[in-house]
């Protein structure tokens, strides 16, 4: 890029620096909990506060774990808090699973949707409607089922109830990149007297495993982050890290520096699956609505 | 050449850079003004980076442009004044051919009635009337042109760019409208520049043609200046159908008698023999050029025809309806003949072949310039 | 098939015939196939579900009753009634449109802004934009945690205040109604402008380049480019953007819960919150029921409207 005289260099300049001042503003309010899961206790709220802890430390994310552990002096502070690490390792299986399942079902039914209408032309819109729908609606009647099934505070009822609300999001997202696998393709493998299964797997999935990538991160980041369901269906056994994080804040003790460290942690896997997706996201997020 | 007085647009010395790769490089041109210009050459030349540059839709790396003596080389478009009608005519397909057409004017903040007044008027002359409240994106093809050029016809542009407008009409309704094209410029009597890649078109819509190879300027004359003396190979070769045979020889010279040999093949060329040496300088490689259409089969009149040594022989009969094209073998040569449709050649059959002298184009081996 | 004389129809032909019949059924039953594990998630989840949310509306139930759901008394409208004449439900709607309003303006004009400044060239733009996008990805919960550190007494906030208006500040943000309702917004928009920015950022940049270049050849100035052509051309992205991201803030609940748990006592009680407290909190499920099948009504019929202009 070759600028032609002075003036331009600086009105280049100044929008350079005006899109860093956006990003800075836009990063600051998670830097500063970054920065409050790095100090001290006697950091936490100090007066006048600042942003780069004094002694950074990482005992508060060590608390997080072992709560009795003595290191940086928190011990005592936090003995009634509880550790992460079920939170972590409910998360850890419920999501995963949910995830995959929803992205395979969605696969197979976007497939049969797109390719054979199956289910009626309306099928895909009744579907989208039911995420119109607020997810405490379900709860109700949820909570009524799943108390029958004995199934509550379970991991098992919330990887079902992941993977339902999250299917329209997978139906749709799947349904693009199965149009654009032409059906000549198929064709020729059935005419070569492939059955449908085999067109299926060894065919078309080859050829969508970019969009079931993108689809898989996106329900990914929709399950992790999922709050209220979790926290009216789970209590002691089988809460999830979202959960978690509002015992710690609601909890009596303010033990912040271990609140900010259980947010940083819990925000890790999420902006890394983001991440990855950008790429899908930035191209035509447009819906096919701007004509040529 | 143009005087001072009607020269409209000039452009000086202008080049332009993409990311590395030149676009265009030291071109210079007069617009005369009410002239049909156009600007011809293959995918790639430059052609339309030019006409973006003249409309301000790009900057110049080098070089500078100036309309009505006024350097306009870094002014934004919109402080122009020209009208450019893009290949994809790019009509504002959410508003109506009467909102399309005003737009020049609304923007400048003229008065409603006078926009109503100006719109119908262009409307009429363009015989857009009766679609006038229709919205742009549901009209078909060539009405859709005539709105382009209408819309820029409203504002009063000093010149009207024009860029492949007519690449999306199929070849019937594309001759039309270049029939229609030619009179509106010449009833409006309105400066134009017109892009093209195809020679037949610039050949029959152009005052002036500025042919362009590569960024270059390959050559900038009218029609028949560029179709009767070729600048250079590259001119040569691209202008007319079928393109003009070219075949490598060696000019050598045998006590008086000067000759164009080719292996076997010689063409007695004596007459001409103090202007080629002089053209020459010491070369003996030269192309020598002869448009099919001017190839003749034998006996020829006495004065001012050249003979091949070797006969020629039908390689393949092409008929088209009123004219036929053969492919000749002469020596190793392969080259092309238009003759009548009627005339009975077959394949296989020999025959003298000759041209009128004054017909002969040679041309350089390196520069691939002209001589003579 | 029957018109040809038996000698002219080959042998291969009638085994096709069959192979394509059979295809066709086999195609029948795999779709159906491939769509019933869908079908029974949404039948089990989310549909059946729905039918008892509506059943429950009309009777009276609590689980503390005892009696099992089915058999609990009708209670016909007496439900809806309540509702309608509940101050505290009309409140949350109230509250719940007004972050919507409120917030979702701000992110569409921010987002605009953003777009529009990002479209023209320029260094770094990748990673700029990059950056800007994670707010949306983080979890709720830890965007609600975020903010309810940040406007924490004796907090940041508090002390930029103090910094910028040269005299000691120190706002209690979540003791105060209005204020509470302020951090929370403030919360959503933080979170959630980048969406708006991505939809439209992706629309600018779908746009075709050449209209705008035929408005700046007829004379129009970047202003009025923006509002003849760009604004108008964007319109089905913005309505969607606008539509998708209402919906959501209307239902906002994890932010809420986190920062302000609805408090300071229901100054920021939105809708979802108001339901799930009566549901799940005072256990009158069958009075939340009705509320829900309620709201739903009220943002369908809402939504309908809000989706013509793109048909």
């Amino acid at each position: 890029m070759r600028k032609m005289n002075g003036s331009q260099i600086l009105a280049s300049s100044i929008r350079w620096l005006i899109g860093l001042l956006i990003c800075i503003v836009v990063m600051l309010p998670i830097t500063w909990v970054l920065s409050i899961s790095l100090k001290p206790p006697e950091e936490w709220v100090a007066y006048p506060p600042t942003l780069v802890p004094l002694k950074p430390t990482f005992s508060n994310y060590i608390i997080l774990f072992q709560p009795g552990n003595p290191v940086g002096g928190i011990a005592e502070m936090v003995s009634s808090a509880e550790p992460v690490t079920r939170a972590f390792i409910n998360s850890l299986i419920v999501v995963p699973i949910a995830t995959a399942a929803s992205v395979l079902i969605g696969f197979l039914a976007s497939y049969a949707t797109v390719r054979f209408q199956a289910g009626g032309a309306t099928l895909p819109l009744f579907v989208l409607t039911t995420r119109m729908f607020p997810p405490v609606a379900f709860a109700v009647p949820l909570l009524v089922y799943f108390r029958m099934l004995n199934l509550i505070d379970t991991q098992l009822a919330l990887i079902l109830m992941y993977t339902g609300f999250t299917i329209a999001f997978s139906l749709w997202m799947m349904r693009g990149f199965i149009e654009g696998v032409p059906r000549h393709v198929e064709e020729a493998a059935i005419l070569d007297g492939a059955s449908p299964w085999r067109v299926l797997l060894t065919i078309t999935l080859p050829l969508v495993r970019g969009g079931l990538a993108a689809t898989g991160l996106f329900v990914f980041i929709l399950n992790w982050t999922e709050f209220l369901l979790a926290q009216i269906f789970t209590s002691r056994e089988a809460l999830t890290i979202p959960v978690q994080v509002s015992h710690y804040v609601g909890a009596v003790g303010r033990f912040y520096g271990p609140m900010a460290a259980l947010g940083i942690v819990a925000s890790i896997p999420v902006v890394v699956a983001g991440y990855i997706i950008q790429r899908y996201l930035v191209t035509g997020f447009t819906f096919g609505l701007v004509r040529e | 050449m143009a005087d001072q007085q009607n020269m409209l647009i000039r452009l000086e010395r202008l080049r332009k850079e993409f990311n590395g790769v030149i676009a265009v490089e030291g071109l210079d041109l007069d617009v005369v003004e009410g002239e049909f210009l156009c600007f011809l050459g293959p995918s790639g030349c430059g052609k339309t980076t030019t006409l973006r540059m003249i409309a301000g839709l790009e900057t110049p790396t080098a070089g500078d442009v100036y309309l009505r003596g006024r350097r306009i080389t870094h002014l934004p478009p919109q402080q122009r004044n020209v009208g450019f009608v893009f290949q994809n005519y790019a009509l504002f397909w959410h508003m109506t051919v009467y909102e399309n057409l005003a737009f020049g004017l609304r923007v400048r903040n003229v008065a409603p009635a006078d926009i109503d007044h100006r719109v119908k008027e262009i409307a009429a002359s363009l015989e857009l009337t009766d679609v006038l409240h229709e919205r742009a994106r549901r009209l078909d093809l060539s009405t859709m042109q005539r709105v382009a050029m209408a819309r820029t016809l409203v504002t009063d542009p000093e010149v009207l760019l024009l860029d492949e407008p007519l690449n999306n009409f199929r070849p019937g309704l594309r001759e039309m409208m270049r029939g229609e094209l030619k009179r509106w410029q010449m009833h409006l009597g309105r400066t134009m520049i017109y892009v093209t890649h195809d020679q037949e078109e610039a050949m029959t819509l152009g005052d002036r043609i500025l042919v362009m190879n590569a960024g270059r300027c390959a050559q900038l004359d009218t029609p028949r200046h560029i179709y009767e003396h070729p600048a250079n190979l590259f001119v040569a070769s691209f202008i007319g159908r079928p393109p003009m045979n070219l075949i490598d020889v060696r000019y050598t010279v045998e006590g008086e008698k000067a000759f164009l040999v080719r292996d076997s093949l010689r063409l007695d060329i004596t007459p001409l023999r103090e202007k080629i040496e002089r053209a020459l300088a010491g070369e003996t490689q030269l192309v020598l050029g002869v448009r099919p259409e001017h190839l003749s089969p034998g006996p020829f009149p006495e004065e001012g025809w050249v003979q091949f040594s070797l006969p020629a022989v039908v390689d393949l009969v092409q008929p088209l309806a009123r004219k036929k094209f053969l492919d000749l073998k002469i020596g190793d040569a392969l080259i092309k003949m238009v003759v009548s449709g009627t005339a009975p050649f077959r394949q296989g059959e020999r025959f003298p072949l000759g041209f009128p002298l004054h017909r002969i184009h040679l041309f350089h081996p390196t520069t691939e310039e002209a001589m003579l | 098939m029957t018109e040809y004389a038996p000698s002219l129809a080959r042998p291969g032909v009638r085994t096709v015939l069959s192979r394509l019949e059979q295809k066709l059924s086999s195609e029948r039953v795999f779709g159906t196939a491939l769509i019933a594990p869908m079908q029974l998630l949404l039948w089990f989840l989310l549909i059946i579900p729905t039918l008892i949310v509506v059943y429950l509306s009309f009777v009276r139930w609590e689980p503390r009753m005892g009696v099992d759901w089915w058999s609990a008394p009708f209670a016909f409208l007496g439900n809806y009634a309540r509702v309608i004449t509940d101050t505290r439900f009309w409140a949350a709607v109230g509250r719940s449109t007004g972050i919507v309003i409120v917030a979702v303006t701000m992110e569409f004009l921010i987002g605009m802004g953003l777009a529009f400044f990002f479209s023209r060239p320029l260094p770094g733009k990748r990673i700029m934009t990059s950056a800007i996008l994670y707010p949306m990805m983080l979890p709720w919960v830890v965007v609600g945690l975020c903010f309810y550190l940040l406007f924490l007494d004796r907090g940041p906030v508090n002390y930029a205040l103090t910094q910028i208006l040269n005299r000691p500040i120190n706002v209690e943000w979540f003791k105060h109604p209005p204020l509470a309702m302020a951090t929370i917004v403030l919360a959503d928009v933080w979170q959630w402008t980048p969406f708006l920015f991505l939809i439209l950022y992706s629309g600018l940049g779908a746009l075709p380049k050449e209209p705008v270049e035929a408005a700046m050849t007829l004379g129009a100035s970047r202003w009025q480019i923006f509002r003849y052509i760009t604004l108008p051309m964007l319109k089905p992205v913005i309505l969607i953007a606008l539509v998708i991201r209402s919906l959501e803030a209307f239902k906002i609940f994890d932010v809420v819960f986190i920062m302000t748990g609805g408090g300071p006592g229901t100054a920021t009680e939105t809708i979802s919150v108001y339901i799930y407290r009566v549901g799940f909190v005072f256990g009158q499920l069958s009075y939340a029921a009705a509320m829900a099948v309620l709201i739903l009504i009220l943002v369908t019929m809402i939504t309908r409207v809000g989706v013509r202009p793109l048909e």
